[in-house]
């Protein structure tokens, strides 16, 4: 037993700091390009249609790469980044790559949610363009937000699993190496449970502080 | 106050153009409540919008205060429309925000202190009877109360023109009449122009001193409220004041004569002198006082029964003693 634990200890770990950096680069990064996304539409507050299409090209064309392959197609702009292409910090690289277009879709379904009139209302009221993004747009679709950082936590959770292909580490690697290539089934078991585990306090954490965030 | 100039919108979708206002000229007094109908698609809802430039002009001009808004660029129309108030049918207040951050919103915009702030807010809370909501959140709130947060909201930067676009359509008629008097209460004791746009002739009865009816994107009528409802001169007018006499057939023996009486004239036994004089018998069908901008109308649909000789004679009397006249059959 204390062995099965220290071997998942560090996987865990790993798994955990790849993920959560990961998400924190991937909201960093989403969030703004969602909200380009959503202002820049032709009936929006700051209608661009050129950035627009540009902007969701781009975004479809990353999203239709399996993380695996979008893995070892960006390994140059991963050494270029963080300065090597093997370990946990490397496989942060393609998991941003990978999860920012698939939360700035999922920014821009929140966004979209807000009605138009309250910020006609904001309009009215004088508010500038960025007012209306920080004071009007991402407080009402907080609690729609936090619902999409919870989808996207678990979305990179579950890329996460093939970090193992550029020696990142993680859950998923052990299972790999222990469980399947060494078939110890217990290994492989006590990895399941512990994905299940994370992604079932995620998904919980997520649903709550959202409720309490809206005051619908 | 508030001068439209030669104002146009039109719309256009792919390959087809429409004209939702075509060339608008109207003027709003400074002080007064200005109503604005028509049946939906007249472009009400346009017009009013094009006065904070929501809805972009497609040509004319918006004076407000000697300021044309046409030619203002972006931050100038910002700090132009901080000057006019807007309330909304569907309220549009933050479901995010309390209501007392819902009516500091437009402060905090403008960087106002928070002890200003505070001090703003409570007496506007208290203006539109709210006082014990202030930590309530919308969804909490009846749609009457969700409009006097509303109300509250477009006055806080104390504005010189409140913009009401079919602000009491989404309210029962009970709430309607409250929010209407808070609005009467809000132009009497403010001074504040009011803009009111509306389906409904109650919502003009009730409040405006002046009316615009409109059709298919123009004005076809215009004058002052009691004049619109004593004397409608267009024929979507008399729709909307309930003109349109329409009598049972077995009630059309004699001839039928529809009397409005204005002002002094509401308050005169006119009619029984009308019987004595002429010696000839009436028969009233119909008949209700209404009270617009607090000046009392009396309305009379009567039957005179007598040979067509007299009937000249009788008009003139009425004319004479200030009644107005139609002769339905």
């Amino acid at each position: 037993m204390s062995e099965l634990i220290s071997l998942l200890m560090p996987s865990l770990f790993e798994t955990l700091y790849m993920v959560l950096v990961s998400m924190i680069f991937t909201i960093l990064l989403g969030l703004p390009l969602g909200i380009t996304l959503v202002v820049t539409d032709k009936n929006h507050i700051l209608p661009n249609s050129v950035l627009n299409i540009v902007l969701s090209y781009i975004i479809n064309i990353t999203r239709s790469l399996p993380f695996i392959i979008l893995m070892l197609a960006i390994i140059p702009f991963t050494r270029l980044v963080v300065g090597t292409t093997i370990g946990t910090t490397a496989a942060i690289v393609p998991l941003v790559v990978a999860a920012t277009p698939f939360f700035a879709r999922i920014v821009e379904t929140s966004l979209k949610e807000v009605d138009y009139g309250v910020i006609e209302a904001s309009i009215a009221m004088g508010a500038s363009p960025f007012q209306i993004i920080a004071k009007v747009l991402l407080p009402e679709a907080m609690p729609s937000l936090v619902l999409g950082i919870t989808i996207t936590l678990i979305s990179i959770l579950g890329y996460s699993a093939m970090a193992g292909v550029v020696g990142g580490g993680g859950l998923g690697d052990l299972a790999v190496r222990y469980g399947y290539h060494r078939f110890q089934t217990d290994v492989m078991v006590a990895t399941v449970v512990v994905l299940i585990i994370i992604v079932q306090i995620t998904q919980s954490i997520g649903n709550k502080l959202s409720k309490i965030l809206s005051k619908k | 106050m508030i001068n439209i100039i030669n104002l146009s919108k039109t719309y256009q979708k792919e390959n087809n153009t429409v004209e939702a206002l075509k060339n608008i000229n109207m003027k709003i007094n400074k002080g007064s409540i200005h109503g604005i109908i028509g049946f939906s698609g007249a472009g009400k809802s346009s017009l009013i919008r094009c006065i904070n430039r929501l809805e972009e002009p497609t040509n004319g001009e918006i004076w407000i205060d000697g300021i044309n808004l046409m030619e203002l660029n972006r931050d100038q129309l910002r700090k132009m429309r901080k000057r006019i108030g807007m309330i909304f049918q569907s309220f549009n207040l933050l479901s995010s925000k309390t209501v007392f951050d819902n009516i500091a919103f437009p402060l905090r915009l403008s960087k106002v202190p928070e002890s200003t702030v505070k001090e703003k807010v409570h007496s506007l809370l208290e203006l539109v009877g709210l006082k014990d909501k202030e930590k309530a959140y919308p969804s909490m709130l009846s749609g009457g109360q969700k409009q006097r947060v509303g109300i509250a909201r477009a006055l806080a930067n104390d504005p010189d023109v409140l913009l009401c676009d079919e602000a009491t359509s989404a309210l029962d008629p009970k709430t309607t009449k409250q929010i209407l008097h808070l609005l009467k209460d809000i132009n009497n004791s403010l001074g504040i122009t009011i803009v009111v746009v509306t389906h409904e002739m109650e919502v003009i009865k009730e409040i405006c001193d002046y009316v615009t009816i409109l059709e298919d994107g123009e004005i076809i009528e215009e004058g002052s409220t009691t004049r619109i409802f004593s004397d409608p001169r267009n024929e979507t007018t008399m729709h909307f004041v309930g003109s349109n006499h329409e009598l049972p057939k077995e009630f059309k023996k004699g001839k039928v004569l529809y009397l409005s009486f204005i002002g002094d004239s509401a308050g005169k036994p006119i009619i029984s002198k009308l019987i004595k004089e002429f010696d000839i018998e009436v028969n009233i069908l119909s008949g209700n006082i209404e009270y617009i901008g607090g000046k009392p109308i009396g309305k009379l649909t009567v039957e005179v029964d007598t040979d067509c000789s007299k009937i000249p004679e009788v008009i003139s009397y009425l004319e004479n003693n200030n009644v107005k006249v139609e002769v339905i059959k």
